[in-house]
């Protein structure tokens, strides 16, 4: 009896070290950045830095603001963000509504297209000289466009809608309502956290990319992410200014004040959101 | 007379169809023109792997050229190379990063404490809405050669060399590895812990009162009824076998660890849009494409038969 207590505590033990240590591993990566970032050249160039930051210093937050290509990057990543999260959900709502209806004719064989799709797609190549031959590249659109339906999240919304009470609908068209007045007044006000999951992972997907803005953009338009990236890569300086080139230490302080920034909005959203990003790979999990 | 009757029934019968619902589909015609345009167009695009690209010409290219490409890359070294680093990353992290989630849930499922496993949770799968960039930006400051923490330890414990991780190739695959682990293991585990918590509370009760501590319960209690979420997880990520995170490769791609870096879809990012050769990439990538939906629907029957349900 004692041998199996012993056992049992030994093993509460471990499961509270495993979860201690995986809250350590996901939380220091970004604490070391913080740290790194507010903290004096000085002091990371003699490795004195690490979780707790040293001659504290916002130096490299005021900088980073101060380079016209970062603010521009920055400005260019809201506005991918808010544009294609709006196209997105606009274009998934009108869709995924009469695909909701099985008994609407032809709405099984789109469904058809949609999930075939998901398994067989065009591939880098032909998605990239459709775009060109569209006139798309080196415009903003080529951002937004080619993304705007993501066959998950259209799936996603379609069984939500498919959740709905038939009976509210026969109600609305006894009432006189058309399929446009039910769609706004009816189904949209119940669809609260559907609309909620959907317009996270898409505007997450928007905030986070960056492969497509360097195959279709020119500098100009980078998103923030793609700009980090050029950091990293050492194709770019980090500013006009920068002139030391990124492995010196002022640009270690200033890659982290971008790194921090360009997570920011995610990082303070998250607590707030996370339990529809939840909701939503919960629903996706149910087979469409 | 009755014939006619039914003739003129169906004909009202289709009007008052049409009457009823054209709204619907008027609303449908838009996305339904745009999904045709962005994601069948590509897909029929691929007819490039047969027929040679001229720059201006479309982008179905311009003479039918038959399986010259095919055969050229069947040839090439390099496309073997990649083949071959595709299915071995792909395998390991089959092997390491599909049990380590479900590890995770069955442990977080023991935390009593209700607040600090919300706690856990919450801050787990954070790292999934975390970009790739930033990821691999932060992992590449951690692991510098002159002022990652990694590095410094190395020196000042070991009195060892700084050791540029990043670029060396015997350390890419583990650090490519790893970064999944570290995406993707909390956001993974939530499918996990739903299964778990559908676990009737009454099979624990009885356990106990058989007498099973809780090692032996997690082994004959939930292990056993989570399997069918297991198994189909397994199909599913069997499908996805040559899907590796093609993002994450190329940031980490250099060319000193390109030997086991270069995977198919940065092989086809390469050939296509760097070296702008469109229709020897595009049959690369068709090729691959081809074997993913072989891949996709052989689990999927193979999942039909195991568990008598597909996936999909």
């Amino acid at each position: 009896m004692r041998t199996t207590r012993t056992a049992s505590t030994l093993f509460t033990v471990m499961v509270y070290a495993v979860m201690v240590f995986t809250l350590a591993v996901c939380l220091i990566p970004l604490l070391y950045m913080v740290a790194l970032s507010i903290s004096s050249p000085k002091a990371i160039i003699n490795n004195e830095v690490f979780l707790i930051p040293k001659g504290i210093t916002f130096e490299a937050y005021a900088q980073i603001f101060t380079y016209p290509n970062f603010f521009r990057a920055y400005g260019n990543t809201f506005f991918y963000t808010f544009a294609g999260t709006a196209i997105s959900l606009a274009l998934m709502i009108v869709f995924a509504y009469p695909l909701s209806k099985p008994r609407l004719k032809g709405s099984r064989g789109v469904m058809k297209l949609v999930i075939f799709s998901m398994f067989f797609s065009g591939g880098l190549i032909p998605n990239y000289l459709l775009v060109s031959s569209l006139g798309l590249t080196n415009t903003r659109l080529a951002m937004l466009l080619p993304f705007a339906i993501n066959q998950f999240n259209l799936i996603l919304l379609i069984n939500f809608f498919k959740s709905i009470p038939g009976d509210l609908e026969e109600a609305a068209i006894i009432d006189g309502l058309d399929w446009i007045g039910i769609l706004l007044r009816i189904i949209l006000p119940l669809s609260g956290a559907a609309l909620a999951t959907v317009g996270l992972y898409t505007a997450v997907f928007f905030w986070n990319d960056w492969f497509h803005g360097l195959i279709y953009l020119k500098s100009s338009q980078f998103p923030v992410m793609l700009f980090l990236r050029n950091i990293v890569m050492g194709t770019s300086m980090v500013g006009d200014a920068a002139g030391a080139g990124d492995k010196s230490t002022i640009a270690i302080s200033i890659k982290s004040a971008v790194i921090v920034t360009s997570t920011l909005p995610i990082i303070v959203l998250y607590p707030f959101l996370q339990r529809y990003f939840v909701k939503g790979v919960l629903i996706g999990a149910v087979k469409g | 007379m009755g014939e006619r009757m039914r003739g003129i029934d169906q004909k009202t019968k289709a009007q008052l169809y049409v009457i009823r619902y054209w709204q619907l589909y008027v609303m449908m015609a838009l996305p339904l023109l745009y999904f045709l345009l962005f994601k069948y167009v590509p897909m029929f695009g691929n007819v490039l792997a047969f027929r040679r690209y001229r720059p201006g010409m479309g982008p179905f290219g311009t003479e039918w050229v038959g399986l010259t490409y095919f055969k050229r890359f069947w040839s090439d070294p390099a496309f073997w190379r990649a083949f071959r680093n595709t299915l071995v990353l792909s395998l390991i992290n089959l092997v390491v990063n599909f049990p380590i989630p479900i590890i995770f849930a069955i442990l977080l499922n023991e935390v009593r404490i209700i607040p600090f496993k919300r706690m856990v949770q919450t801050v787990s799968y954070m790292p999934r809405f975390i970009s790739t960039v930033v990821v691999i930006a932060i992992l590449g400051e951690l692991l510098s050669p002159s002022t990652g923490i990694f590095n410094i330890l190395r020196q000042q414990l070991l009195d060892k060399a700084p050791i540029y991780f990043i670029n060396e190739e015997k350390y890419f695959r583990l650090i490519y590895i790893l970064i999944d682990t570290w995406q993707f293991t909390g956001w993974t585990a939530i499918i996990y812990l739903a299964a778990i918590t559908a676990i009737p509370p009454d099979l624990y009760e009885a356990a106990t009162i058989d007498g099973a501590s809780r090692f032996q319960q997690i082994f004959y209690v939930t292990i056993p009824s989570i399997m069918p979420t297991i198994m189909v997880m397994l199909i599913l990520n069997i499908g996805r076998l040559l899907s590796l995170g093609f993002e994450k490769v190329l940031l980490l791609y250099t060319p000193d660890n390109s030997m086991v870096s270069d995977i198919i879809d940065t092989l086809v990012y390469r050939t296509g849009l760097a070296n702008q050769n469109y229709s020897y990439a595009t049959a690369i990538g068709l090729f691959s494409g081809i074997i993913g939906i072989i891949l996709v629907s052989s689990s999927n029957a193979l999942s039909r038969r195991l568990t008598g349900e597909g996936v999909y």
